[in-house]
């Protein structure tokens, strides 16, 4: 039987636990209002930005350069996979079911005979590669979190997407992320950014069509989509790290929600179970008395 | 005709401007825009400069400096998608030079656009100076 001064200890460092993790819950918690005000923010922007290169998509202009990034290269050979994570654990399943699924996409592809190349993105997703396929990894971005994610670092990654997307190394590019469903849930989902994907659904976009029809372009619509094309690009990514980030921080509050309950039982029983023992003690030592007592 | 036209500047990170106005100069790509309510259908890129609002009986009521971006002009609304947006008056000049001095030691293809635009804020200053006296 453990001793109390055991027993007492225990329940000291379960205590400054559950001190910790109702700390963090706060903090998460009080990120994720931040983070979700900010991809609120963000969503006028992306949005009009869809609805222009819907517009200007129809009018089917096929050519070199900047207009692949709309209609692909051609081929689905090479895919560029790019799982985005976080930066810091003690978030639950979030970094490890973005591991798991993008391994086992990974894996899937290159039975259908295709070469896969990585870049990561968030500590978590860079660990966890560099360990199982690090030949793969092309790049690897980390430490978006810190002061919550900007533009710029969209940027940069969307700078680098597109260069090794004109050095041909790759024909399809596809972000696997965490989808922001609600604080509490976060689901795995692909995005393929390059050749580009519309997911409106038909009603919209045939009142849309009807309307832009009589716009006037200036310069031409294929200098605008040359510029909106790459902009495209980043303002998704952008999109994807804000919700992520939202995401993780919706994961965390979750995740240290459980774990303060937990660590809440576990004070309730260990507290028991010390105040059990101590009546043993007791008991075990008025029986000592008494039977002393007796035998004189 | 109503005498104003709603008006929405975006960056990527958030919504800076919205409004109703009585004129907003854009710096398209191939020259400025003035839009007053009415206006036609228009898409344009827009090149680095700055987009200057007028309130309902023209008076200027802000002026803003955008390194490039986008406009979707209709009748009765107007939207700036900037890619970068600072509001003039929150500029400093001196900031500025100096951020100018540091980018001049590296002549990168990439320093040399960033050049370009800081040149180009520093004369929005003094334009937005100009236009005050």
């Amino acid at each position: 039987m453990p001793s109390l001064k055991d027993l007492k200890i225990q329940i000291n460092s379960v205590g400054s636990t559950k001190k910790i993790t109702s700390a963090m819950k706060m903090v998460a918690a009080s990120k994720l209002r931040r983070s979700q005000e900010k991809a609120e923010a963000s969503r006028p922007y992306s949005s009009r930005l869809e609805e222009m290169l819907f517009s200007l998509s129809k009018s089917s202009l096929s050519g070199e350069g900047v207009i692949k990034l709309l209609t692909g290269s051609g081929k689905k050979e090479n895919y560029l996979i790019i799982p985005v994570t976080a930066d810091r654990g003690l978030c639950g399943g979030f970094n490890s079911s973005i591991n798991r699924d993008t391994a086992k996409y990974i894996r899937q592809l290159e039975k259908d005979g295709k070469s896969v190349k990585l870049i990561t993105i968030g500590k978590k997703s860079r660990d966890f590669f560099n360990r199982i396929m690090k030949d793969k990894i092309e790049e690897s971005f980390f430490d978006l979190g810190s002061k919550g994610v900007n533009y710029d670092i969209a940027l940069k990654i969307s700078d680098k997407i597109q260069n090794l997307f004109f050095e041909n190394k790759f024909d399809v590019c596809i972000l696997i992320y965490n989808k922001f469903i609600s604080a509490i849930t976060q689901e795995v989902a692909h995005q393929q950014i390059i050749p580009l994907e519309f997911k409106e659904n038909k009603k919209d976009l045939s009142q849309e069509s009807k309307d832009i029809s009589i716009y006037t372009y200036e310069p031409d619509e294929e200098s605008i989509l040359k510029n909106l094309l790459p902009k495209n690009v980043s303002i998704q990514i952008f999109k994807i790290l804000l919700e992520s980030n939202a995401g993780e921080q919706g994961a965390r509050m979750a995740a240290m929600d459980n774990a303060t309950r937990n660590a809440g039982e576990m004070i309730d029983n260990l507290t028991l179970k010390y105040n059990r023992t101590r009546q043993a003690f007791i008991t075990k030592e008025l029986i000592e008395i008494i039977s002393g007592a007796e035998s004189v | 005709m109503e005498n104003f036209i709603a008006f929405d500047l975006v960056s990527p990170e958030t919504l800076i401007f919205s409004d109703e106005v009585g004129l907003i100069i854009v710096p398209g790509e191939d020259g400025d825009i003035g839009v007053l309510p009415g206006h036609s259908k228009v898409i344009s890129s827009l090149r680095p400069g700055r987009v200057l609002v007028y309130g309902k009986d023209k008076n200027l009521l802000k002026s803003f400096f955008v390194s490039g971006g986008f406009v979707e002009i209709n009748p009765n609304k107007c939207i700036v998608l900037g890619e970068e947006v600072f509001v003039i008056s929150d500029l400093n000049k001196d900031n500025l030079k100096k951020q100018l001095d540091n980018i001049e030691k590296d002549k990168s293809e990439k320093k040399l656009e960033e050049h370009n635009k800081i040149n180009l804020m520093i004369k929005a200053i003094d334009a937005e100076y100009y236009l005050k006296i």
